[in-house]
């Protein structure tokens, strides 16, 4: 792979042009409006749900960081693949719940539904803020592995910045022109894309390197056992513990469905039926994180070993002269992973910032169409903010990440009660997510002060839910009646 | 609301299987050996199949 092989640049100007061609057609097809370009206009069938969910949710980091986590840490890492089996179940039983208020109050995220629920706009400001500094980060990861797919695949006639921009220029233009239809078809297309790279080379490299998945393991089982074996290894090589393992789980389960990127696409199905179902078929997208762990197993005693966890994939890539084709296929893939999940992070996070950080804190009236408006121009200046942070700061933002995830996590009391529990009031679930944020945030900054070592998520959880409850049972919801409807709403099923 | 109950317990039974301690007990050995897997992943790979049994199986129960 020296040089610029014209099969590489092939294989992926074509994957760009398809995803271009996918992402604009659907463009008249939704009406003019915020509805219409947040959420599709309500109207989206199961294909697209499947891959809107399933696509956005494995991101650069399934396709790049997991083979990467295998080869270094083993078995700890089959706990992406454990929480992955209970994360989505949640939203069978809240999605319908949340779609029908959405339907009803005209919703598109889910922090103005919680905002409603509790006659209180400030919950949607903090909502928003939480979100945009989980979000920024995340699509910067999602650049920073676009860019070292490019450089790789030009064999470094470009530079990252450069193959960068060329990318996400065309999520840009799909993503501003047809919303979240341009980030559905986008994800038909590359989460199709994913899959089939994914059991290709999963299947592939272990033949290559070691004549078959069974002689692999048999291998494994004999040099390294200790990388097969639950809860694995830490980063630095040391064994992981039982309960870090088994509360990382658990929170990563509960932290899934918050997501407010996901969370909004209940208020995106045409109806119930179809919400449950991407539920119901979402294990079937979930099992090709094995051939991706089956990928990071093949590297173990490859020779010359490469020199980081994030390198791993590219480094084999590089050292087994495979035809151009394949590699060129292989980056595509890469490529799809990156833009499926930044596209859907640029959408959801410029509607979340309009919707929630404008229109619903601060009670202002916009015109449906104005409304859209801006929320085209925040995904350009998302994507341009993100754009300058990936050029500029590139690897420490895996640290900021890391700490932004957690207060989404966080999200999970609140949703639950704002769909499920009436006597929930607006300074219960306030106190709850504040205070549970800050000791999840404490507790991962100081590991030490933790009383047992378990998941800081956990703790902030825990505190979250018990002040929930007290604090809601010591104070008065500020408009019963409200309440009451709106859990009566939620509550009434379609009948699909 | 029996499905829901049954399908309750079936989340409970794989929470306890995937961390400890039902994954430390039941399924966190190398052998045998099952569709060229350690014992370890095929064990979480069963999981996968079954939750996806379960939601079918709750999914169709929601039929008259």
């Amino acid at each position: 792979l020296d040089g610029q092989n014209p099969y590489v640049l092939g294989a992926i100007a074509l994957y760009l042009a398809a995803c271009l061609w996918a992402g604009l057609r659907p463009a008249k097809d939704q009406s003019a409006s915020a509805t219409g370009f947040v959420a599709g206009d309500r109207a989206l069938g199961p294909l697209l749900m499947y891959f809107i969910t399933g696509a956005t949710i494995f991101s650069a980091f399934t396709f790049m960081g997991m083979p990467g986590w295998a080869w270094g840490r083993g078995a700890s890492s089959f706990y992406i693949l454990s929480y992955g089996i209970l994360g989505f179940v949640p939203f069978y039983f809240l999605g319908p719940r949340a779609a029908r208020v959405g339907r009803h109050f005209g919703f598109v995220t889910q922090a103005e539904m919680i905002a409603r629920r509790f006659s209180c706009p400030a919950i949607a400001l903090v909502l928003a803020l939480v979100t945009l500094f989980a979000f920024v980060p995340y699509i910067v990861v999602q650049m920073t592995g676009a860019g070292v797919l490019m450089r790789l695949a030009t064999g470094g006639a470009l530079s990252e910045a450069q193959g960068v921009a060329i990318v996400y220029g065309v999520v840009a233009i799909y993503v501003l022109n047809s919303g979240v239809l341009g980030v559905g078809w986008t994800n038909v297309l590359q989460g199709v894309l994913m899959l089939v790279m994914a059991w290709a080379l999963g299947l592939y490299l272990p033949q290559r390197l070691h004549g078959g998945v069974g002689e692999m393991f048999a291998v494994l089982a004999e040099r390294a056992p200790e990388k097969l074996l639950a809860p694995g290894l830490t980063r630095s090589g040391q064994p992981w513990q039982w309960s870090e393992y088994s509360s990382a789980v658990l929170v990563s389960m509960i932290g899934f469905t918050c997501w407010p990127h996901l969370f909004m696409k209940a208020f995106s199905a045409r109806d119930e039926r179809t919400l449950r179902r991407s539920v119901v078929l979402y294990p079937t997208f979930l099992i090709f994180q094995v051939p991706i762990l089956l990928m990071g197993f093949a590297a173990i005693g490859f020779e010359p070993a490469p020199a980081n966890e994030a390198d791993v994939l590219p480094h084999l890539l590089l050292n087994l002269d495979l035809p151009g084709l394949v590699v060129g296929a292989f980056c595509a893939g890469g490529l799809a992973a990156s833009m499926s999940t930044g596209d859907a992070l640029a959408h959801g996070g410029a509607s979340i910032a309009v919707r929630d950080g404008w229109v619903t804190a601060f009670a202002r009236r916009v015109s449906p169409e104005r409304e859209r408006t801006l929320v085209r121009w925040m995904v350009a200046v998302l994507l341009a903010v993100a754009y300058v942070l990936t050029i500029t700061w590139g690897e420490g933002i895996v640290e900021i990440l890391l700490m932004a995830y957690g207060p989404i996590t966080q999200i999970g009391p609140a949703l639950v009660a704002c769909l499920c529990w009436k006597r929930a009031t607006a300074a219960g679930v306030l106190t709850g997510l504040l205070s549970g944020t800050a000791l999840m945030l404490w507790f991962s900054r100081v590991p030490d002060a933790r009383p047992f070592p378990m998941h800081a998520g956990l703790y902030g959880l825990a505190l979250n839910a018990v002040l929930l409850v007290l604090v809601s049972l010591c104070t008065r919801s500020r408009n019963p009646a409200a309440d009451a409807e709106f859990l009566a709403i939620a509550a009434r099923a379609d009948g699909t | 609301v029996r499905s829901q109950a049954a399908f309750g317990a079936f989340c409970l039974a794989a929470l306890a299987a995937l961390t400890w301690p039902g994954y430390a007990w039941l399924g966190n050995r190398i052998e045998p050996r099952l569709l060229g897997l350690p014992f370890s992943l095929f064990w979480i790979v069963a999981w996968i199949a079954a939750s996806f049994a379960a939601l079918c199986a709750l999914e169709r129960a929601r039929r008259p």
